[in-house]
């Protein structure tokens, strides 16, 4: 809980000077585990933590290098390997499921992106992340392009039917703080409830998904 | 998730291991641990622990609550409570199952923590079906589901959540008429408690 209020007093200050975020290395790894939890459950792509993901790839680097020149009998070696490869295997499995998402729902993706650049929102996908969507639609359309040449009676609209993730589906969520009111969508008619600190709940994604991107809940 | 993540999570809780070695701090990525000195306990995340105790460099303590008459004491509440009682660790089931594989020699009557877990896993999760069945039966749109572990969580995620979302549809096809019904009276807000 401790390192909850470091992290929110930190990340205040992050909002002051733009580029520079200074966290403890154990903070850090926790919100990248946050991180990791969160893109894992949530149907449709959080918003990016790529400063988070370059300062924890800079550290796992920077402990490479200076393993090099530690004898491979020391146990001091095993055990900052062993605890790379963990980071590793974290932030690797971040990323990948960002693609695994931007693959799925590519379209739907790239739209929400250009609705968000027309009203100069912060996007969620990075500059890679949104080069690779465009390259992976791009692909895609010309593959399916060329298909249907083959095949010219198929009717066209196909290229409406967008996929869309599904907000409404269920998830496993743990509240940060306490929350004034959760408006669940009952499918009529809506209710609201307040929500303890610490509480767990099973509940419509599309009912908390602003409150997991404030960070107030954490999906589990 | 697969059990193999909800493991890896455990993994980064923190055991009391009594070395056989000397050495000096250990400067982690995750913070220090350290300094090592022979017959010292010493608080370590599991799988350093882990590492440690398979090149034959440490003993495990065992945790308090993973006593047998801890245990027994724990079994007891979770059969006669209602509701979910609260675990000894968001993680008793990694760590458990963690000590028993690499560390049993370290343990007092490993052989008796092993059933009394198993129990009260057998006792959580016949509670956590018939929750379950009943928060289904009763149609709600929510539920809470405190005191449950990430483990337990992860054992109904591949189908409570899909079997409330189709539930969630049919209530948005049947129309208001039925939809009054469900929020009269709170017996939507079933809680996983009550």
């Amino acid at each position: 809980m401790e390192d909850d209020e470091n992290l929110h007093a930190l990340l205040d200050t992050q909002d002051d000077e733009e580029n520079e975020i200074e966290l403890s290395p154990a903070v850090l790894i926790e919100v990248m585990e946050e991180a990791w939890l969160n893109e894992k459950f949530s149907p449709e792509i959080l918003p990016n933590k790529i400063d988070f993901v370059e300062l924890l790839l800079g550290q796992l680097s920077a402990m490479e290098e200076n393993l090099e020149n530690v004898g491979d009998r020391d146990i001091k070696k095993t055990l900052h390997l062993l605890e790379v490869d963990r980071l590793r295997f974290l932030v690797g499995s971040y990323l990948r499921m960002r693609l695994e998402k931007i693959e799925f729902y590519v379209d739907h993706i790239l739209k929400q992106e250009n609705s968000r650049l027309e009203n100069r929102e912060d996007l969620y996908l990075t500059e890679a992340e949104l080069t690779f969507a465009r390259n992976f639609k791009e692909g895609i359309d010309n593959h399916f392009e060329h298909l249907m040449r083959v095949h010219p009676t198929i009717p066209v609209d196909w290229k409406n039917q967008v996929i869309q993730p599904n907000i409404h589906s269920f998830v496993f969520s743990r509240s940060k703080t306490n929350i004034e009111s959760i408006i669940i969508d009952e499918g009529n008619d809506d209710e609201t409830v307040y929500v303890n600190k610490d509480s767990q709940m099973i509940i419509s994604y599309n009912s908390v998904s602003n409150l997991v991107k404030k960070g107030d809940v954490q999906l589990v | 998730m697969d059990p193999e993540e909800v493991e890896f999570l455990g993994e980064k809780e923190n055991v009391v291991i009594v070395p056989t070695f000397n050495y000096g701090v250990i400067h982690l990525i995750a913070g220090d641990i350290g300094p090592f000195r022979a017959g010292l306990p010493i608080k370590v995340p599991l799988w350093v622990a882990i590492n440690l105790k398979q090149q034959q460099t440490c003993k495990i303590q065992q945790p308090d609550w993973m006593d047998v008459e801890n245990l027994e004491v724990l079994k007891e509440n979770e059969k006669n409570a209602i509701t979910f009682t609260r675990m000894p660790n968001e993680h008793y089931m990694a760590l458990t199952k963690a000590l028993l594989k690499f560390a049993p020699d370290d343990l007092i009557r490993a052989n008796e923590i092993r059933t009394l877990v198993k129990d009260i896993w057998d006792i959580r999760m016949s509670k956590l079906r018939s929750s379950v069945d009943l928060l289904i039966k009763e149609k709600s749109s929510y539920a809470a589901v405190d005191n449950l572990t990430i483990l337990e969580i992860n054992s109904v995620r591949p189908l409570l959540p899909h079997a409330l979302d189709q539930i969630h549809r049919m209530k948005k096809l049947q129309g208001p008429q039925l939809g009054t019904n469900s929020s009269a009276g709170h017996t939507s807000s079933y809680s996983f408690r009550s």
